[in-house]
């Protein structure tokens, strides 16, 4: 039985670029989760705090170039054009089309209620678990959905790595998506291990977690594809899964942490968040693509001025991005407050006029139909729904 | 039921059972190495002095490359030759810093060590010749200090050329002095952030955005002199005046290197850091919950103390809590492969065969050189062939002692697929915690995946019964010794005692 791979335990690692500067992990987990009915939804967590300023610059404003000296640009510098006020950075030059095709939106000056402390750890913690301040939430929001969304019976999810990123985790089960380190147990071995861990019921759970992903894991792969470490192949995978049953997938996108001579990196950052809207539009096709939304979101914004080496500090107010076929997009959203000296947060941040939970409640509603009272006390304790209500036609 | 001190000593504090090495008796065998002034540190590769130079010799090179007219794909080649080297000889020490888990006696210096160089986290990836410098940090900044007192060890670290380069410090210039000025430049906020949020008074503790600016204020002026490969003073970056941190007043109209010194001391001494690093350490050793008792005792020690570190490990030992509760932790991957290494007894120099000796001066070992180790260049060599010297034939058996004992796979390659490369933390923040970031079923598979691997390249001969009590002693439980023993082979048996929960809990 020793050649008996009916249980090839394995699993597939998807490295990240290697940014260390942002509270990112060393690998970009992909999480999963079925539902019933077509509609599909994306989140991509922007770890590292992305400047909202400079992927969407509010160009029209007078004293937006002098505050940002090296940072800023113009229509003249390559800086493309959106509705005469703001404009999209080059390096996302290539998502034009989207936008063209109302497929694609910004929401500017948003942020979580977390709003004076400006730690990465914490930001995230709150962009994930939904909660109205620190710690209050240990699970997931996208987790607590699935057990709100109606006529769910198999609410499925799978995780690809070493770990659910916080968004996705909770209660509800998680399978592990994996592909190369075959190590061919038999069917024998396998009830071996079964046993070793059968009064521990951590252990048991990993066990079986590793052993059922195993069917999900010849799902998505294609003989002889390479380990993933670029944004496309976890975009290009996240895709794939959701053509077949899965309909929520999440993944981050680390290197926003732009503290030093942002040019450079925030270009790098911009390009994969890029990349990965066109590929997860071009593997799933018109078709399923039609009934997607991809919401990109980070734990907070950063510094209207520029620093002194050419960076951004940490902030409050920043940017989410919204796209898919499923949305009337085409328009940059949310209420700006301006950025004179006294229209900022403590002197330093964008104002945020809007929570990025309002948004991501709205996209739960006219994807799932979560019920509002779901909304406002299981998954965004403290959310107000109404406030949402802007975000429904989008 | 309760384990035998030594079965805790070894598991909670250490990294397991190594066959015929000696158990610590009591508490204070578990202190006593703390004293040890760490000269046998198997990193980095080459020793300390010979590190120091290299990295100044590869700043050399690097600016000399940018200075030249030759044209821009030769450049790009020239330093893709360097970053080459220089990835070789991270992996050389990464290798190293494995061995010497693996093989040092001291188990709780060693995972303290890795405590420490986690909690003041610093990353390889940065820049490139960071590969160079953060071996330097753990050899230098960090162990040293281990036994010392948190304000020195706070000093060391922050200071430390591998702290302000990760941290952007060196990009930081008061925006009124007159290096900022005239660059037209001006503060980096980062060091100041992390000093305060990760490294003293802790998240959520109190202090404001204010105190965030006011303190990268006064750290303004503190750089990197890249030829002594030291912290630098420079006056003209520092921002003039004084500033005002959780309301203490620093430097007066003219800056002082003493400003920023006196600002480290005093938030080494915060109360609030006390209590955030007593409970981070309760929590790494004893229980992601740990209880609040312990976490008291430690702070009230260290606050009496004035932060010696002896006695708020001492605090945390004599808690009872210390030796109740087994098994609530999970192994993080470095400890889980160390500890599997340990157990299977790892032979020193197990790849024969493959060993270069570093510092060889012969014509192979010279070729050996020039190929991977821009750490030890051979005209730089300190090993004259007439003057044999003590201290350097130490230096030199360290030094191939240290190369290539763990293989690759089972050792720096495992870890990174694990998710816990050497040297390389996701964040200023350093690796998880808690026992679900490392429990799952990735990692499980990996774990299984490794222990077949290790059990079949080190372990095959064993017996299962035998080696289970010997890695396990008194942890491990019945139902566990009842499948081992009933295993279908001899490597099944073996393979699940490394997989066992007990092995991967401690």
């Amino acid at each position: 039985m020793a050649d008996d791979k009916a249980f090839p335990l394995s699993r597939r690692g998807f490295l990240a670029s290697a940014c260390c500067l942002a509270a990112a992990p060393i690998f970009t987990p992909v999480t999963f989760a079925a539902m019933p009915g077509d509609n599909r939804f994306v989140t991509i967590v922007l770890r590292g705090a992305m400047d909202g300023l400079d992927l969407v610059q509010p160009y029209g404003e007078l004293s937006f170039a002098s505050l940002r000296p090296d940072i800023a640009l113009a229509p003249d510098k390559g800086l493309v054009d959106l509705d005469g006020f703001f404009g999209l950075h080059p390096a996302a030059a290539d998502l034009l089309p989207l936008w063209k095709a109302k497929e694609l939106a910004f929401v500017h000056a948003v942020s979580t209620p977390y709003r004076d402390a400006r730690s990465h750890f914490d930001g995230q913690d709150m962009l994930e678990s939904g909660g109205d301040h620190v710690a209050e939430e240990k699970t997931g929001w996208l987790n607590r959905a699935l057990a709100t969304i109606p006529r769910s019976t198999a609410r499925k999810a799978i995780d690809i790595n070493t770990s659910t990123e916080l968004i996705l985790s909770g209660p509800n089960v998680v399978d592990v998506w994996a592909s190369d380190s075959n190590f061919g147990m038999g069917a024998d071995e396998m009830q071996f291990l079964t046993r070793l861990y059968a009064n521990d019921p951590a252990f048991a759970k990993a066990m079986d977690e590793a052993t059922r992903a195993d069917q999900s894991a010849k799902m998505g792969e294609e003989p002889g594809t390479k380990r993933g470490e670029q944004i496309i192949d976890v975009a290009a995978l996240a895709a794939k899964m959701l053509l077949r049953e899965y309909r929520i997938a999440s993944f981050s996108i680390n290197g926003w942490d732009t503290h030093v001579q942002q040019t450079a990196q925030f270009r790098k950052a911009a390009g994969d968040l890029t990349q990965a809207v066109l590929t997860l539009k071009s593997t799933l096709g018109p078709d399923a693509w039609k009934t997607t939304v991809v919401l990109a979101m980070t734990e907070f914004g950063r510094t209207v001025r520029q620093n002194g080496s050419g960076g951004t500090d940490h902030g409050t107010g920043g940017c989410c991005l919204l796209a898919g076929g499923a949305i009337n997009g085409g328009r940059v959203l949310g209420k700006w407050p301006g950025i004179k000296d006294e229209q900022l947060f403590e002197d330093r941040d964008l104002m945020p006029t809007a929570d990025v939970r309002e948004i991501a409640a709205a996209m739960l509603y006219r994807q799932f139909d979560v019920g509002a009272g779901d909304l406002t006390s299981k998954i965004f304790p403290g959310l107000s729904f109404d406030k949402s209500s802007q975000f429904l036609k989008v | 039921m309760s384990l035998s001190f030594q079965t805790l000593a070894a598991l909670r504090f250490g990294y397991g059972f190594r066959p015929g090495e000696a158990v610590s008796a009591d508490r204070d065998a578990l202190l006593d190495p703390m004293r040890i002034s760490d000269g046998n540190c198997l990193f980095p590769v080459g020793g300390i002095e010979a590190r120091r130079q290299a990295i100044g010799n590869v700043a050399d090179r690097l600016r000399d490359i940018r200075s030249s007219d030759i044209d821009d794909a030769a450049k790009r080649d020239e330093q893709k030759a360097i970053f080459k080297e220089l990835q070789q000889s991270y992996q050389r020490d990464a290798d190293a810093r494995i061995a010497q888990a693996v093989f040092s006696p001291y188990g709780f210096y060693e995972r303290l060590a890795a405590f420490w160089t986690n909690h003041f986290s610093v990353s390889v990836d940065k820049t490139q010749p960071m590969k160079l410098i953060v071996p330097l940090f753990e050899a230098e900044a960090i162990r040293p200090h281990i036994g010392g007192t948190f304000p020195d060890l706070l000093r060391s670290a922050t200071q430390h050329p591998a702290m302000l380069i990760y941290l952007d410090q060196t990009q930081s210039l008061g925006p009124d002095s007159p290096a900022g000025i005239k660059r037209n430049k001006g503060l980096n906020e980062n060091l100041a952030r992390e000093l305060l949020e990760l490294h003293t008074l802790g998240a959520g503790s109190g202090y404001t955005q204010d105190d965030v600016r006011s303190a990268a204020m006064i750290l303004t002026g503190i750089t990197v002199d890249r030829q002594a490969v030291e912290a630098d003073f420079r006056k003209a970056a520092a921002e003039p005046g004084s500033h005002r941190v959780l309301g203490v007043s620093y430097g007066r109209t003219q800056r002082t290197e003493r400003d920023y010194l006196q600002l480290l001391n005093d938030l080494a001494l915060n109360p609030k850091t006390a209590a955030h690093i007593s409970r981070k350490l309760a929590i790494h050793f004893i229980s992601d919950t740990p209880p609040q008792a312990m976490i008291d005792a430690m702070t009230q020690a260290w606050r009496k103390t004035d932060g010696d570190l002896m006695a708020v490990y001492g605090a945390m030992l004599d808690h009872p809590a210390a030796w109740t509760s087994e098994g609530t932790k999970a192994r993080q991957p470095f400890d889980f492969i160390v500890a599997g290494l340990r157990a299977l007894n790892l032979p020193k120099n197990a790849a024969a065969g493959a060993i270069v000796d570093p510092l060889a001066d012969d014509v192979d070992g010279a070729q050996a050189m020039a190929s991977d180790s821009p750490a030890t260049p051979g005209n730089n060599s300190a090993t004259p062939d007439n003057a044999p010297d003590p201290q350097e034939a130490k230096r030199r058996q360290a030094a191939i002692d240290a190369t290539f004992y763990v293989p690759r796979g089972l050792g720096i390659y495992a870890l990174q697929r694990m998710g816990q490369p050497v040297w390389r933390p996701p964040s200023p923040a350093g690796f998880p915690e808690g026992f679900d970031a490392w429990i799952n079923a990735g990692e499980l598979s990996e774990r299984i995946s490794w222990a077949r691997r290790a059990i079949g390249r080190y372990g095959k001969q064993d017996d299962p019964r035998q080696f289970l009590k010997e890695t396990l002693a008194d942890a491990a439980r019945d139902d566990t010794i009842r499948v081992v023993s009933q295993a279908p082979n001899k490597m099944m048996g073996l393979t699940l005692t490394l997989a066992s929960p007990e092995f991967n809990r401690r």
